[in-house]
């Protein structure tokens, strides 16, 4: 079957000129060109997605009528105008067609959610031969978030059944005559990622106003963010959920000590969605982590033990699989689509970061200063009142207040002595990870006993008593971390390190 | 997968038409279409704009050498495929009388397509033929439209008698007769309708007008529907599709 073809149009110029040079240059004819809204249809799991196939609800601007559109590599399968103005929510809602009860079977009766939505202006062109027989199309597609940011202009072709020679002669063509950069995307995946909503604000220097600064930075991180969206959907490589939730977890932090430089309306609401998106994410994280940790846990243990384990890996498989199903329905639901469009039209709007709070205006270096000082004051404190009877807790805590000072130096780390920063960084993180690691053995050693319940329901006696081995090895882990946390601690607390936070302000070169 | 198959031994009597308009409603309500385009002359080809040549030749498809598949061209249309004429189809019936188990051969050939298709609309030759005989034992049904005169009447009962006295050769096949370029100011063609339709009950009641509409599809090359949406005869075969998929 043929396949699509996909580029982004990196030529200058705009829709119109591009379109023209489509038309009268190449020659090829114009079907339709569709100006509207478009939102991007799918199940809570991505049903749609995975069968390759994606459903358009598009409502034309002006009065035109609504329409459904489920189509496969380009291919429209169905297209439908519709009665109803909103659209469908679930399978029952689809009109009444052959093509559209396919399409009810395969969402099986399911709901459907609100994914991405964009204004589009999107032409349809025809590659005609000598009989004007349509040999290949060409969609042009022109978009922008609902708040004005541009997406990529992509152009595909369609090659046609039977057509195929003819479309990669279009396609050279194309490529001849209009600068094309092949890509992999699709618009749905522009408009899910924001990947295009490239926000490089200016690089950050001391003088530059703190609202402008905390503006940039979030506007780093929501790239990292958004980058990473796409591979948290597929789940293959837990690397970008890793990714994706550091970039959540910075953006909170640094919402946190937002305080008098963001508007505090916005500051409160963020914070409150960001810490649900994070906490969306943890189930799959924790369950990603018991995974790739699993076999070498399992490697402590003597050769026979191990073979006992097969079952409990499919176990962490099958838990894994559940929480990552889970946290896709959270990720499409129409909240996430809602406060993500919600934070990227605040990042892009100019007014929101003006006057906003009452230290806005003040030079960045001087408030990343003090609210380091605090942090790191704050660490210090809570860290020389840990004992060895302290609760774990206690601990945990320490690694929160940890965070947040690191977090605070390597988001604003361009603005620091170089020399100073590396000095603070390098014991902060030695702390953090061990900090860390009494935490995650903690949190996996529970984890790992619930999922092992399964295994008892089962009788499989061989396997539980494996598992007990590894929860031992995690306790033996933590509490080795818990033994070194009073010399790293110590390492932190130092009073070269100490020092260095002082020194943090760059000094002024001598002339 | 559903065969249909439009026939008439009669030529003239707007089997293309039938084939080609009946294709594209059946693709515009989202089914998966392939007309196969069996007769030389090539019409239902032409009026899609194909060039009217199977490439490695029509003959390697009935002699399964070429897979029905590789011959297969988009139409403009979404969901609405074409295996294009090829004017050596006009030897059709020597390649079937020349090879093993010639009844099987057009059945064997869509066989390849079943999972891509919902409904295959195979565009007949007139005649009666060993090309029409396989196409018998192909199709789950054939659409016959026929007009309301003296030689149709006569044809369409020659087909009746035919498919009666070989049972064996079309075994569940249904035929599916139906009025075709129908004037009803002329008080001859209302007299034959009624005649024909108290002879055979089972015809179906949705009838084809005659109309300019569907001789221009010869100018737009493309379907009634498409070039004449809301139009009267684009209604008649939006009525036809829908009586034919309550008979299947």
């Amino acid at each position: 079957m043929s396949k699509v073809r996909r580029y982004e149009v990196t030529a200058a110029g705009d829709f119109a000129s591009v379109l023209s040079a489509l038309t009268d240059h190449i020659g090829l004819r114009l079907l339709s060109l569709d100006e509207g809204e478009r939102s991007w249809l799918d199940t809570p799991t991505g049903t749609l997605e995975r069968a390759e196939t994606t459903l358009e609800f598009r409502r034309p601007a002006g009065d035109g009528t609504p329409s459904l559109t489920w189509a496969a590599e380009g291919r429209v399968l169905v297209y439908d105008p519709c009665v109803s103005s909103t659209p469908p929510v679930q399978s029952s809602d689809l009109p009444d067609s052959a093509a559209f009860a396919r399409l009810a079977a395969l969402v099986d009766g399911g709901e459907l959610v609100l994914g991405p939505t964009v204004n589009s202006q999107v032409a349809v062109l025809a590659c005609l031969d000598d009989e004007e027989k349509t040999t290949a199309r060409v969609v042009f597609d022109r978009s922008e978030t609902l708040d004005g940011v541009a997406l990529p202009m992509m152009l595909e072709v369609l090659p046609l059944r039977g057509y195929e020679d003819e479309a990669v002669a279009l396609e050279k063509l194309l490529k001849r005559s209009i600068a094309l950069s092949p890509s992999s995307t699709p618009m749905k995946e522009h408009a899910q990622q924001g990947l295009s909503v490239r926000l490089d604000g200016p690089a950050l220097v001391p003088t530059m106003s703190a609202a402008r600064a905390w503006r940039t930075v979030f506007q780093g991180l929501t790239d990292s963010m958004t980058q990473a969206f796409s591979g948290v959907l597929s789940g293959n490589d837990p690397e970008d959920l890793h990714a994706f939730r550091v970039a959540v977890r910075r953006i909170r932090t640094i919402l946190q000590d937002g305080n008098d430089v963001v508007d505090p309306e916005s500051r409160d609401r963020f914070r409150h969605e960001y810490r649900w998106l994070g906490d969306v994410t943890t189930p799959t994280r924790d369950a990603d982590v018991h995974l790739i940790e699993f076999p070498a846990l399992a490697a402590t243990l003597p050769p026979s033990r191990r073979e006992e384990l097969a079952s409990f890996n499919e176990i962490l498989l099958r838990h894994r699989s559940e929480c990552h199903a889970a946290m896709a329905v959270e990720l499409r639901s129409i909240r996430r689509a809602q406060f993500g469009t919600a934070w990227l039209s605040f990042l892009a709007d100019d007014d929101a970061w003006t006057g906003c709070a009452d230290l806005a205006d003040e030079p960045v270096l001087r408030i990343v200063l003090r609210r380091v000082e605090k942090a790191n004051r704050q660490l210090v404190k809570n860290g020389r009142r840990i004992t060895k009877k302290s609760p774990a807790i206690s601990l945990h805590e320490l690694r929160k207040e940890g965070k947040r000072l690191r977090y605070l130096l390597e988001c604003f780390s361009p603005l620091f002595d170089e020399k100073a920063l590396a000095t603070i960084l390098r014991p902060l993180r030695d702390l953090q990870d061990v900090l860390g690691e009494f935490q995650d053995t903690e949190v996996q050693a529970n984890a790992l006993l619930g999922l092992a319940g399964e295994l008892a329901s089962a009788d499989d006696h061989s396997a539980l008593l494996a598992i007990g081995g590894v929860i031992e090895q995690l306790g033996v882990r933590g509490s080795d971390a818990r033994a070194s946390f009073a010399k790293t601690f110590g390492r932190f607390d130092d009073r070269k390190v100490q020092r260095a936070v002082d020194q943090l302000e760059p000094r002024k070169k001598k002339r | 997968m559903k065969v249909l198959a439009t026939y008439n031994i009669k030529g003239g009597v707007g089997k293309t038409a039938t084939a080609v308009n009946l294709a594209h409603v059946a693709a515009a309500h989202g089914n998966r279409v392939l007309v196969w385009d069996l007769d030389p002359q090539g019409a239902a080809t032409f009026y899609f704009r194909v060039k009217p040549k199977v490439k490695g030749g029509g003959k390697a498809i009935v002699r399964g050498s070429l897979e029905l598949g590789d011959a297969i061209k988009a139409t403009d249309f979404d969901n609405l495929d074409l295996v294009p004429a090829d004017f050596s189809y006009r030897h059709l019936d020597l390649w079937l009388d020349d090879a093993k188990k010639p009844l099987a051969r057009i059945r064997r050939a869509l066989r390849q397509v079943s999972d891509e298709y919902d409904y295959v609309f195979l565009d007949c030759p007139p005649s009666i033929s060993l090309t029409s005989e396989s196409v018998f034992r192909a199709a789950d049904a054939l659409l016959v439209p026929t007009i309301p005169t003296t030689l149709s009447l006569r044809t369409y009962e020659q087909l009746d008698r035919f498919v009666e006295e070989n049972p064996d050769m079309v075994r569940e096949l249904k035929i599916l007769g139906f009025f075709s370029m129908v004037d009803r100011h002329k008080r001859l063609h209302r007299r034959f309708m009624n005649e024909l339709r108290t002879a055979h009950p089972e015809m179906l009641d949705a009838t084809i007008p005659n109309s300019t509409d569907i001789e221009r599809m010869g100018v737009h090359r493309e379907p009634v529907g498409a070039y004449g949406k809301g139009s009267k005869p684009a209604r008649a075969y939006e009525a036809l599709w829908s009586e034919i998929q309550t008979r299947l």
